[in-house]
């Protein structure tokens, strides 16, 4: 079988913290692991295929809040803390709005909701929810929240 | 432009996804701990943020006896890598007195003067005698002698350009230069894969940075087109100085700049030229004059050239060759020649001798023979490793060659495996390189024979076919005839 090879071209963005997201297969990954998370908890749990998509939207608003919308600054000492007052969504791409990448991790909750919503037959409590998570993850990336601090929550520590 | 098998790509995503969640659950439970037992000060801020060094503690220290392996003699062709153990799973490293006599694909040696050389080194040991091991002392103070103006004036006339200024240290020379030559309401357009020195230096200045993507003329076009017709940030006004940093050999590629193109470019927009030649200097060109020499750029357009005497030369230090306001403006003005100590009298004879010989002003032609040798062997090396199926990066004519590895768990596999077969070779990974490209990074010599090259072909070939690196078809398999003998590489 003929092998699938694409091509890696260095981006021009000096950041170890976000270039990676800008290589190929990122996108493929991102998907493939919601997906294998869904199998995961149908496998442990043994519940409907509705909650656990509910489970998985929620787990991934948890985890991609706290690294992408929380956590600040970079895991590598020698960038000096020039990003230390930076999430992870405000230091992607330079901090350039409306790119490829961020429109990609814009859509992704999004498709993750209708899923999760339209399983569970848009039932509460999963659809509460599920809307919720989903309006707090995409407004945290509106092009106008950059740098945005409501009410000084998670401001410079 | 590397070519990526997709399902090696993934699979590198996932192993890197895996390793962040395991880390970052063990340091979840780890603040846990903490603060449970309340060890720490009360009103004070801690030293360092946490996640500063995750990537040292729950990723480098996993495999870290795969890096800064201790040697026991001088890096020539083969020499002495002493062996280490562990007993709490690499955290800390124990040495023993057990050493491995090891093939050298691992050091900067590019013409071989690492070791004892019959001109340099006598003239080394004189110099000892004569001068001091160091100046204990900057420049402007008693740190000058009659060996740093030689080697100064030898460096220009080497590197072609009215003057020169050599400091002991090479890092320095990227990392306090620029700071002095680049102040706020300037810029500086770097290459995306430029040295830590040049984007430590960059930072340091205050001047605004913009990167263009490796390699790319014609993305360096655009960038200068439209930081140009911007201006400064907020005001618009006219940039005081714009100033183009490239390598010439790229250290962790393997690639060569392409030069002419991006002197055009500069030329057309009229910024300035700064041409690290870390690595290049005295490896590339007929007579190891660098990329300039080998790609037919005149010196005279290139602004500022820079390069390190810690790899072809087998010294220390680097040096600043320019004009002569330059170097006599950087001598009035530069930390690391006001403040640093000089460079040591010996290593800076081992300099004057080593260009001596590179010119073939010792009386024979060794320089020569070496310059050819480091041709032949990086050329022979390289296809020899394409043939293989190897994905290697990289320029014909470069004795730099990243092999791809991808997969985190083939960076402690391959570096291990082969140590077990005595070849010594230094592997890359994140965050030296993007997260997708980790790499086994070769350093050809001069100093090896083709019986070394064939040796270390047989081991990487047969590593990486129990490592499952060759992501490439190979080529049909050829019989080598090496004087009667036949040799076999697949």
């Amino acid at each position: 079988m003929a092998k699938l090879y694409v091509k890696a071209v260095p981006p021009a963005d000096l950041n170890r913290n976000t270039d990676w997201f800008t290589y190929p297969g990122v996108w493929t990954s991102y998907i493939l692991i919601l997906f294998f998370s869904w199998i995961l908890v149908l496998s442990v749990f043994g519940c409907s295929p509705g909650i656990a998509w509910t489970i998985v939207n929620l787990a991934h608003f948890a985890v991609t809040y706290d690294f992408f919308h929380w956590k600040k600054g970079t895991p590598f000492a020698e960038d000096q803390g020039i990003y230390n007052r930076l999430t992870w969504w405000e230091q992607v791409d330079n901090g350039k709005q409306l790119t490829r990448n961020r429109k990609f991790l814009t859509v992704v909750p999004l498709v993750l909701y209708l899923i999760a919503s339209h399983t569970t037959d848009y039932q509460n409590p999963m659809f509460l929810f599920n809307t919720v998570a989903v309006i707090v993850l995409v407004v945290a990336k509106f092009p106008h929240m950059h740098k945005v601090r409501i009410f000084r929550i998670n401001a410079d520590k | 432009m590397i070519a990526i098998p997709y399902l090696t790509a993934l699979t590198t995503y996932f192993s890197y996804g895996l390793l962040f969640a395991f880390g970052q659950f063990r340091d979840f439970f780890r603040k846990i701990f903490d603060w449970c037992s309340a060890n720490t000060l009360q009103g004070y801020a801690p030293i360092c943020l946490g996640l500063e060094d995750f990537y040292i503690r729950r990723l480098y220290l996993r495999i870290q006896d795969c890096f800064g392996r201790p040697i026991a003699s001088a890096p020539d062709a083969w020499f002495d890598v002493v062996e280490r153990y562990s007993n709490d799973n690499n955290k800390t490293l124990k040495r023993t007195d057990k050493i491995s006599r090891c093939l050298n694909l691992g050091s900067y040696n590019y013409l071989g003067f690492a070791a004892a050389d019959e001109y340099c080194t006598p003239r080394v040991v004189d110099t000892l005698k004569k001068y001091s091991p160091s100046t204990c002392s900057t420049r402007v103070d008693g740190g000058t002698t009659a060996l740093h103006l030689e080697l100064e004036e030898c460096v220009a006339k080497f590197v072609g350009k009215p003057a020169a200024i050599v400091f002991g240290m090479g890092y320095v020379t990227n990392s306090a230069i620029l700071p002095v030559l680049m102040g706020k309401g300037n810029l500086i357009i770097s290459d995306s894969l430029n040295h830590n020195s040049i984007v430590n230096g960059a930072r340091g200045s205050g001047a605004t940075i913009r990167v263009f993507q490796h390699n790319e003329p014609s993305h360096l076009e655009e960038v200068l087109r439209e930081q140009i017709a911007e201006g400064q940030p907020r005001t618009h006004r006219p940039w005081k100085k714009i100033m183009v940093i490239v390598e010439g050999i790229y250290s962790m590629e393997g690639e060569l700049c392409k030069l002419p193109e991006v002197i055009a470019v500069c030329k057309k927009y009229k910024a300035y030229t700064y041409l690290d030649e870390a690595h290049s200097i005295g490896a590339v060109g007929k007579t190891g004059r660098g990329v300039c020499e080998l790609l037919g750029v005149d010196t005279a357009d290139v602004d500022i050239m820079m390069g390190t005497f810690t790899k072809s030369f087998g010294s220390c230090g680097g040096y600043i060759a320019g004009s002569k306001d330059l170097i006599q403006h950087l001598k009035y003005t530069c930390p690391a020649h006001l403040y640093a100590t000089s460079i040591s009298p010996p290593a800076a004879q081992q300099i004057i001798s080593s260009i001596r010989v590179i010119l073939g002003e010792d009386g024979s032609n060794r320089g020569a023979q070496k310059l050819a040798q480091i041709r032949e062997n990086s050329n022979f090396f390289r296809s020899e490793l394409q043939k293989m199926g190897f994905e290697v990066l990289g320029d014909n004519d470069s004795p730099v060659m990243p092999i791809m590895l991808y997969n985190p768990a083939k960076i402690p596999a391959f570096s291990r495996e082969c140590l077990k077969q005595n070849v010594a070779i230094v592997t890359v990974a994140f965050p030296a390189t993007p997260l997708l490209l980790a790499r086994a990074r070769i350093c050809i010599s001069a100093a090896h024979s083709r019986e070394d090259l064939i040796k270390a072909l047989q081991v990487i070939s047969r590593v990486g076919d129990l490592v499952g690196i060759k992501y490439f078809p190979a080529e049909p398999t050829k019989q080598q005839q090496e004087g009667g003998k036949t040799v076999k590489f697949d």
